[in-house]
């Protein structure tokens, strides 16, 4: 191994050094046992599921540890409010992402999370599960129309799932012509 | 996990394909789903502290019937096939490994170091105590020689 590697592993050492002692920590254990058990999370790390109410304090500091936790929180704080003890005093930069999350907009990056990170959470999380979708109107010709129909029948699946497929595969496609590419 | 629900999948197009065939109906084509992301590293089982969400992020090129009874099993297992897993960026050196292989459906894994790179070029933030955890019990060459060639600042992870 070069010099220049084993300074980089050591450095690395020292810093996992401490990521290990905060995983060890009481709040973290607790966070992500209460992710863990509410099926939002899934984990190798050893833990033991948590049920009821949890600090919105220890959430934000375990999120520090594992950032999925921060990308969760706030869909969470919408869907399931009542997965927190204290959800009245929220810090300022998770009060502006609730309230864009809430006005439907993709609200700005929340400590390292982009906010299209945050805002795909809040249509699958909670009871419904559903999507908020809106009233969009178009006019088909009677050529189109026969196709969407014909499309629905060969897909075996309603027409408006026929469009979501098409725009997907469409938005996918060029995205990739663009070279932007999803984050991992 | 995903072993069981490729073992499923598989049973699910053989028992399509012969009910087509006895009804002079297409087949549904074999089919390749490579698993990305921490799906990926999960089921390497490899010694790293990884958390997931429910998202199972693949490349994979089956038709639509094959997908939607993907989804509908990772479902039964909590799990959610992320409709934007074309997307994710992976390195042209990525190499797969089998982790399913049947007649009609073929489960690959992504390389750990390939998906280590990818987390680490586009969600670097998201996925700082991963890379930390990894450069700490000591990068692989080929990991190396990755993060140097798509110019991956290792620096940010210390």
């Amino acid at each position: 191994m070069s010099r220049q590697v084993s300074a980089l592993v050591e450095r690395a050492q020292a810093r996992y050094a401490k990521l290990q002692r905060q995983r060890r920590d009481p709040r973290y254990r607790r966070v992500l046992g209460r992710f863990v058990a509410a099926g939002l999370l899934s984990t190798n790390d050893e833990t033991v599921p948590q049920r009821g109410a949890i600090r919105l304090a220890d959430a934000l500091w375990a999120g520090e540890v594992e950032p999925r936790i921060l990308e969760l929180l706030p869909a969470l704080l919408i869907k399931k409010p009542s997965f927190f003890e204290d959800r009245t005093a929220l810090p300022d930069d998770l009060a502006r992402v609730v309230r864009a999350l809430r006005r439907g907009e993709v609200p700005a990056e929340f400590r390292g999370i982009p906010g299209a990170d945050l805002a795909r959470w809040l249509p699958r999380l909670g009871r419904s599960g559903a999507a908020p979708s809106r009233l969009r109107c178009f006019r088909f010709s009677a050529e189109e129309s026969r196709l969407l129909s014909q499309l629905s029948r060969e897909l075996d699946t309603t027409e408006v799932a026929v469009l979501r497929r098409a725009l997907r595969e469409l938005g996918a496609a060029l995205l990739q012509d663009r070279g932007q590419a999803k984050p991992a | 996990m995903l072993l069981e629900i490729a073992e499923r999948l598989e049973t699910f197009v053989v028992e399509r394909n012969l009910e087509a065939r006895s009804e002079g109906l297409l087949a549904l084509r074999p089919c390749v789903i490579k698993l990305l992301g921490q799906t990926a590293l999960l089921e390497a089982k490899v010694p790293l502290t990884l958390a997931a969400t429910k998202d199972v992020d693949v490349y994979a090129d089956y038709e639509f019937a094959v997908e939607q009874e993907f989804r509908r099993l990772l479902a039964t297992k909590g799990r959610e096939l992320d409709s934007l897993g074309s997307e994710v960026w992976m390195p042209a050196e990525t190499t797969y490994q089998p982790l399913f292989v049947g007649h009609y459906v073929r489960l690959l894994i992504a390389d750990v170091e390939s998906v280590l790179v990818s987390k680490g070029l586009k969600a670097a933030r998201k996925n700082r105590p991963l890379l930390t955890e990894y450069l700490a019990r000591g990068p692989s060459e080929r990991f190396l020689k990755l993060a140097q060639e798509y110019r991956l600042d290792l620096e940010q992870f210390l």
